[in-house]
């Protein structure tokens, strides 16, 4: 059931169209990732859909209410992770995360007991009565985090949310993320960290100069770029002519690149499907392999297949 | 916060009592006392005008998205901020108003409370109009500069530092726009409830539901703004 369904959603400033007659639907308790390089529209996207700012043309339905009708009940289902820390006027995560508490509606008992758990949940119980501005980067994102996790919203969107984190720090956030989402909530994720979009996404929307690209399951849409796996065999004996038509014959293979006589680059899709008929052939041909080595298509490859460049590229473009 | 109480013992210390001797002698013995009163006010409303600057902070801060996305209704965000500007005004100046208070007494407290309380509202209106210029203007600069416009011809064109009478004197057409003033009324008010009532502009009455409308103008006005300018594009 979806939960998110956009109309020709579009939002233009003067001259700029930042989001381009945006379809996409996002169904209830998934993770849907909106990837795209910086400028593709994606934070004016859910900037839209949490009713702070208005769109130009088309509508769109978070839960049953219209974002143009109904912006008071909109935000009653919704909370954002934003990608530059707001944290607010009062000074330490503490009071930032008991004021969010108390503005969406916990009681006093409730508070106490919530913003503790999430403040030791992202590592920031013994930062708690520090300044907040003179926390680090990475700290100050996971306060802006700790928001959302206290708020549990039934729709939750999340702006960019290890931009600037270390490794460790990006772990972390993936973790409660999906922690959040096992706990109920929908959680549309804004980002251009391609491998972050693949490993936390149920679905992927690409976007880029404010359009959407293609929506679907990270698997199929490396699996929609023709011949994105690729297969290298390495053979104890040359291979016989025969052998590569047969190969070439297979419906999911692209292509079969000799490149020296024992060596063959197969490109083809639905490696973890094809393979093993591919062994299966050699083997009823008698031709043992010495080696085999698989390499999948990233998300990259996805966004250089649809867009002709890739997301740094992309980026730099922007700039 | 110790920049406008020096400013106000200076006023009042010097300004006053040497303004006080200069005055008609119809005026002479209670000026200082009415002057007081207006300076409370000029007070009142210079503190209330301070959330507009906020507003600029927290959008250069980016908190203005952050408060936008909170599941409040945008009335209740303006009422908010009007009430919390109200507040704080109130906070600056109370200590001011105690020692006015020193100065020019109170003659019935029923009186003061009731013109306190008004006063309330003449703060939250004051406020409301700081967000509302602050939010249609969407720059810090024409902000400042606009005040700067508004305080001179708000102030003046008032009964803060001079009685209706004199103005009218002077002009027919700035007495009937300090008629109107919610400053006046303001100042009014709060010499009523003080005891001061020889050169009052309007009733009572009249002065406590033009600051109640005031209020609720400014706060309805508020909200429209605040849908139009910022749902409508963000802050720039």
């Amino acid at each position: 059931m979806a939960i998110i369904r956009t109309v020709d959603l579009t939002k233009r400033f003067k001259e700029l169209t930042a989001v381009d007659h945006l379809n996409l639907s996002v169904e209830d308790g998934e993770v849907f990732g909106l990837l795209g390089p910086n400028g593709a529209g994606k934070t004016t996207t859910v900037l839209m859909l949490a009713t702070v700012i208005k769109p130009s043309d088309g509508t769109a339905v978070v839960g049953e209410f219209d974002i143009r009708k109904n912006p008071d009940d909109v935000r009653q289902l919704i909370g954002i992770c934003f990608q530059e820390p707001k944290l607010l006027w009062v000074s330490t995560p503490w009071d930032v995360l008991n004021w969010h508490a108390k503005v969406c509606g916990l009681t006093k008992q409730e508070r106490k007991k919530r913003v503790k758990l999430v403040l030791e949940d992202v590592d920031m119980w013994d930062h708690r009565r520090k300044n907040v501005h003179g926390l680090s980067g990475g700290m100050r994102k996971r306060v802006e985090i700790a928001k959302i996790l206290i708020q549990r919203p039934r729709i939750a969107f999340i702006d960019e949310p290890t931009a600037q984190i270390d490794v460790i720090g990006k772990h972390k956030i993936w973790n409660m993320i999906r922690e959040l989402r096992d706990e109920g909530s929908t959680i549309i994720l804004a980002t251009n960290e391609l491998y972050e979009a693949d490993i936390l996404s149920d679905r992927v929307a690409i976007m880029h100069h404010g359009k959407l690209l293609i929506c679907d399951t990270p698997k199929t849409l490396k699996d929609s770029i023709p011949g994105g796996d690729i297969v290298e065999i390495r053979l104890e004996d040359e291979a016989a002519q025969t052998l590569v038509t047969e190969l070439r014959n297979f419906p999911e293979v692209a292509d079969v690149v000799e490149t020296t006589t024992k060596n063959l680059r197969i490109y083809l899709n639905r490696v973890e499907e094809v393979v093993p008929q591919i062994m299966k052939l050699f083997l009823s041909n008698n031709l043992p392999i010495a080696s085999i080595n698989m390499a999948e298509p990233s998300l990259d490859d996805v966004f250089v297949h649809y867009t002709g460049l890739t997301i740094e590229e992309a980026q730099q473009k922007v700039h | 916060m110790v920049m406008r109480t020096i400013w106000f013992v200076a006023q009042i210390s010097f300004f006053g009592l040497v303004v006080s001797r200069l005055v008609v002698p119809e005026l002479k013995g209670v000026y200082f006392q009415y002057y007081v009163s207006g300076i409370i006010i000029m007070m009142l409303y210079s503190t209330s005008v301070f959330i507009g600057y906020d507003i600029f902070e927290e959008a250069e801060h980016g908190v203005f998205e952050y408060l936008l996305s909170l599941p409040v209704s945008r009335r209740e965000l303006v009422l908010g901020r009007s009430i919390g500007g109200g507040i704080r005004s109130f906070i600056f100046v109370g200590p001011l108003i105690v020692i006015a208070l020193a100065i020019v007494g109170v003659a019935n407290p029923i009186s003061f409370i009731i013109a306190l309380s008004a006063l309330f509202f003449f703060a939250l209106g004051v406020s409301g109009m700081s967000i509302t210029i602050a939010v249609a203007l969407k720059s810090g600069d024409r902000f400042d500069i606009l005040m700067g416009v508004l305080d001179a011809l708000i102030i003046r064109l008032s009964t803060v530092m001079y009685p209706q009478i004199f103005i009218q004197n002077a002009s027919q057409l700035y007495a009937a726009v300090a008629r109107f003033n919610p400053v006046t009324l303001a100042s009014d008010l709060f010499r009523w409830g003080v005891g001061i009532e020889r050169y009052l502009t309007v009733t009572p009455l009249v002065a406590v539901v033009g600051l109640v409308g005031f209020f609720f103008a400014f706060t309805f006005v508020g909200v429209t703004i605040y849908e139009k300018r910022l749902e409508g594009g963000g802050w720039q």
